[in-house]
């Protein structure tokens, strides 16, 4: 019997699909109103909507909407009166959670950013006819939907790990989880950047201490680079792998 | 088909729910597993599905370690829970995106269960009562046709006509393949139903004995004043009603809830009249 069946996994993402269904329809009805309305508000002012500025407007509803919804698709994980069935469901702990992050990252995106794309060009269409604005169509093949993308990318899979660990308050206490890692990475990064740069004098006087601050947070390197981007996202889905493992009702 | 072995668990911070608890499941069988509130029946259920996870000892389907939530075991074990809330979707939705993960599940058994269980399939769920919600999974765990069928309390719930069809309906779907396990408190509820009483008291399996063996062992009824057997438990509430060994006396049919009191109060003395029935059998 194999333990990971992509067969298994489309048919528990249907399963979770059907299930959520009205909360995905309603999640995106709201993000697709709010995009319109913020696209509509930013062209009254210069009468246009950079790619820019539209993917901004994209992310400020992308990214909370898909932590919401990860919330929400493990809500029958950590419910009383719902785990039972869920877990003594025959699916092995690697495919639940395959399928949990394929509908929550590439389904969500998916979805989500074809309607936004429909939403901004229709808003646009609507800010020429009202204000003359001009007409720029928002591509999903620029840098700034990308950068986008890696965001969310980078930060669901820990709001995964807190969607399945926290049974109560699991948004508030996420939150403060991700506060506090920020906090040690920024204060682990400053340690870093002084112990490797102390000989260039960035200690010495008041002002460049917060220099060095300002620096650990703008200059990330190479390797800061790769740990961040390649492999918080990943160990944060070791972490979801392992949490699962050991989840009893 | 179903081992557990010096099995032992107590919740965090709590004392031990369960104490070195031997049990054996075979196929064929209708087990009731009975206990006063909080003796670790639910517990045992999900430690059987592999919801929790034993402090020490082992539970085994077919080989398999339940803790380890394999698909290969859990294809084969279904749980009924007492308390469950299902997804607001129809009868008929719920059985589409759930039934493809049981390879054994029998579409056409579920929708004639659910028929004789006076539903639609098009009844949308989150609308049901808690007695229709359970008979929607009632149907389903029977439409799975795991080796396996777990139910925790299944007639809470149900009014009493329901109970008497959940009855007729349970009499009818076990086979010889099939092994079902029915916890309740409320034993007049598996009344003619179950063909082995496994009772739990003390964190301990108290009782373990096929229905066969008691009344070949026990006797039940109201014996006459000048019977010279003595009694094992009598209560007045039952109108006279006692265990008595059954010696010569001709065999009656097993009053469960008398037998659950029994067990309860001398279960020293019951016990040894089984091993005693069986060491005679064997002789």
């Amino acid at each position: 019997m194999k333990e990971f069946s992509l067969s298994r996994i489309g048919q528990f993402i249907r399963r979770d699909i059907t299930i959520h269904k009205s909360t995905f329809v309603t999640g995106l009805l709201v993000g697709i109103v709010l995009i319109f309305l913020f696209c509509i508000f930013n062209m009254m002012w210069d009468k246009q909507l950079s790619t820019d500025e539209f993917f901004g407007i994209f992310g400020l509803i992308y990214i909370p909407m898909g932590v919401l919804f990860t919330f929400s698709i493990f809500k029958e994980f950590n419910d009383a009166k719902t785990n039972q069935l869920y877990l003594s469901i025959p699916l092995s702990i690697p495919e639940r959670l395959a399928s949990k992050w394929f509908t929550s990252t590439i389904i969500y995106t998916l979805v989500y950013s074809i309607l936004a794309i429909i939403t901004g060009i229709l808003a646009l269409l609507f800010g020429i006819v009202i204000f003359d604005a001009d007409f720029n169509v928002p591509s999903l093949f620029s840098i700034e939907y990308w950068n986008v993308l890696k965001v969310y990318f980078l930060v669901q899979p820990l709001f995964l790990v807190g969607a399945i660990s926290f049974r109560k308050n699991r948004i508030g206490k996420t939150l403060l989880f991700l506060g506090i890692l920020v906090l040690g990475f920024t204060f682990f990064n400053f340690f870093l950047f002084g112990i490797f740069n102390h000989n260039h004098g960035l200690f010495s006087g008041e002002t460049l201490v917060s220099e060095a601050f300002d620096k650990t947070t703008a200059d990330f390197s190479g390797l800061g680079r790769w740990f961040y981007g390649l492999l918080l996202g990943p160990l944060m889905l070791i972490v979801a792998y392992f949490k699962m493992k050991e989840k009893e009702v | 088909m179903l081992t557990i072995k010096h099995l032992n668990f107590n919740y965090p911070k709590s004392r031990s729910v369960l104490k070195s608890i031997n049990m054996n499941f075979e196929a064929g069988n209708i087990y009731g597993l009975f206990g006063k509130n909080g003796e670790g029946k639910s517990t045992l259920l999900k430690i059987m599905t592999g919801l929790l996870f034993p402090k020490n000892g082992s539970c085994l389907l077919d080989g398999y370690e339940m803790g380890k939530r394999e698909v290969q075991s859990l294809q084969h074990i279904f749980l009924v829970p007492e308390d469950f809330e299902l997804p607001s979707i129809s009868i008929q939705s719920f059985e589409k995106v759930q039934s493809c993960f049981y390879p054994q599940f029998s579409q056409k058994q579920f929708y004639e269960l659910v028929k004789e269980f006076q539903l639609s399939p098009t009844d949308n769920i989150s609308k049901l009562s808690f007695g229709q919600k359970k008979k929607v999974l009632i149907a389903f765990g029977i439409a799975t046709n795991t080796k396996l069928l777990l139910m925790d309390e299944p007639t809470n719930g149900l009014d009493i006509p329901s109970k008497s069809q959940f009855r007729k309906v349970m009499a009818s779907v076990v086979d010889e393949n099939k092994c079902v396990v029915i916890s309740t408190h409320q034993v007049r509820d598996l009344h003619s139903l179950i063909n082995h009483v496994m009772i739990l008291d003390n964190a301990q399996v108290a009782f373990d004995q096929p229905l066969h063996k008691v009344s070949d062992g026990l006797w039940f009824g109201k014996p006459s004043s000048n019977d010279p057997t003595e009694l094992i438990y009598s209560e007045s509430s039952f109108g006279g009603k006692a265990i008595v060994p059954r010696l010569d006396k001709n065999e009656t049919e097993v009053d469960l809830e008398l037998l659950f009191n029994g067990v309860l109060s001398a279960p020293d003395t019951i016990n040894a009249i089984m091993n005693q029935t069986q060491h005679d059998e064997r002789v």
